[in-house]
């Protein structure tokens, strides 16, 4: 059910199209983050390094009036139904976005140590992970704008395919250390990498999960598609 | 028992619990105006249920016909069944003293009657029970006691009723709707001319006496319906839009024009 009228308060509206913007900017500006974050890996970019920790701070201040205008909007408004689920769902989104974010400033700092001295060791693994995470995240920001349900449903699927991808580099970059104990340092710099990569698909997911709840009032079934990587990682340790 | 809207699981419904009032196929006329259409409605037995919707949607007619206020005014007829306790109540051998005795009513305004705080109660049940007067005494107590009000009236009961506060008085109406011992008690908009305090003391008393009464109220108030009600009915235009559990009307609603009305959306 879509709301195809506006709400007879218009200063209800308005406050309403502000929380939309607000979370649109702020999902925009994680996105670019964590493409930075990828061509500071990438192409051992320093100043995207930079930029994508710099834009960190913003992130933070629009969490900070997203929760301001929501507890607003709850105390004054009152909001019912469709309006009630996205305000709530904005909260939470918020949350998954500022922590997408630091994953992400934390992934360019890291970015940083690794590829100087890591040279022998192949990145296209952790590439074409930090593809399909950032692919998801754009897809799950362009749902949450655009109140798409069966958009979210698809990302909320696709994170299946970044926990297999963990699952592989965390093999690959095992393998690489016990080679040669010289790569542990960078070795131990990517698998960070990589976790950060892991748990931004999981906020994708929680934020997946959000825009559906708030467009259908129904939720995603309770099996989620993550965490199975995890067990097999700490499965695929005990055996080696 | 179970029939029509009320059932089918779409319309969240209460099965399980008995129903102590049934509608069905219910249609109202004032006159030529026909201002119910076929309505179903269950209302479970101790619970509470709003009835909501916008003015001239039929809410308040429906709940005069549950103890046949229709009757006093020519012209006004209702066709259907509404069965209370294995009877049809639209039925004109019903006798409508005992039928108002078991289903009480209280009104958006306070009506206290022109009398003492202790005859307003006494006076209802007088005309159905013969009590001694430490019978009396005890009813009128534990009636008071029960909508909160007897601390602060037990040294006025014979004082004018008309001396007590908007929201006592609303205690009071209350108090000598239950006093018959109603089954179900019927609530038009019960706290629209009471202040935020004497609403919550009402809401709080509903919360009690739906342990023993089943309760329908109507309300403009959609919070008071969040707040107070186990479940919700949304009437348009003389049509029962959706009813389902409170939870359910007021996140996730099935109909669209009730999620328009509960978001204030409505044209």
């Amino acid at each position: 059910m879509s709301l195809d009228r506006s709400h007879i308060v218009k200063s209800y509206e308005q406050e309403l199209d502000l929380l939309r913007t607000m979370m649109a900017q702020m999902g925009r500006i994680v996105e670019s983050q964590v493409g930075l974050a990828l061509d500071a890996i990438a192409e051992h970019d320093e100043a995207a390094a930079d930029e994508a920790a710099r834009r960190d701070p913003e992130v933070d201040e629009l969490e900070r009036e997203v929760e301001g205008l929501v507890i607003r909007l709850l105390a004054l408004r009152s909001p019912m139904g469709p309006d009630l689920r996205e305000i709530v769902a904005a909260l939470k989104i918020t949350g998954d976005l500022e922590r997408i974010g630091d994953y992400a400033a934390s992934i360019a700092r890291r970015a940083m140590k690794v590829v100087d001295e890591g040279e022998k060791i192949s990145l296209s693994g952790l590439r074409s992970m930090g593809r399909l995470v950032r692919e998801n995240l754009q897809r799950t920001v362009s749902a949450m704008i655009a109140h798409d349900p069966s958009q979210a449903t698809e990302v909320w699927h696709a994170d299946q395919g970044v926990d297999e991808h963990y699952l592989t580099l965390f093999r690959e970059l095992v393998t690489y250390m016990m080679e040669d104990p010289r790569n542990i340092r960078s070795c131990t710099e990517l698998l960070f990498i990589a976790k950060n990569l892991e748990r931004i698909g999981d906020h994708t997911t929680n934020i997946a999960e959000r825009v559906f709840y708030a467009a259908t009032g129904d939720n995603l079934p309770a099996l989620r598609p993550r965490g199975g990587a995890r067990k097999s990682v700490a499965k695929d340790v005990k055996k080696s | 028992m179970n029939v029509g809207l009320t059932t089918s699981p779409e319309n969240g419904s209460s099965a399980d619990a008995e129903a102590a009032l049934s509608v069905r196929d219910l249609n109202f006329y004032y006159g030529n105006h026909h201002a119910l259409h076929d309505i179903m409605l269950d209302y479970p037995a101790r619970q509470v249920t709003a009835m909501i919707g916008p003015s001239g949607c039929g809410k308040s007619t429906l709940l005069r016909v549950f103890n046949r206020m229709y009757d006093l005014y020519p012209g006004q007829r209702a066709t259907g069944e509404v069965i209370f306790d294995g009877m049809n109540i639209l039925e004109r051998t019903v006798s409508l003293d005992i039928l108002r005795a078991r289903i009480g009513m209280v009104f958006q305004k306070p009506t206290p009657f022109p009398m003492s705080i202790y005859d307003n109660i006494a006076f209802g049940v007088r005309l159905h029970e013969r009590l001694s007067k430490s019978d009396m005494d005890e009813r009128v107590q534990d009636v008071l006691t029960r909508v909160a009000l007897w601390n602060e009236v037990r040294d006025r009961l014979r004082a004018p009723a008309s001396g007590l506060s908007g929201g006592q008085q609303q205690r009071l109406c209350i108090a000598r709707s239950i006093a018959t011992r109603p089954e179900v008690l019927l609530l038009d908009e019960p706290t629209s001319a009471l202040d935020p305090i004497s609403t919550a003391r009402i809401e709080e008393l509903l919360d009690e006496l739906k342990e023993e009464f089943t309760i329908a109220i109507v309300t403009h108030n959609m919070q008071q319906a969040a707040r107070c009600a186990d479940r919700v009915a949304f009437f348009y235009m003389g049509r029962l839009i959706e009813v389902d559990t409170a939870d359910r009307i007021f996140t996730n609603p099935r109909q669209k024009q009730t999620q328009d009305y509960i978001t204030g959306r409505f044209g």
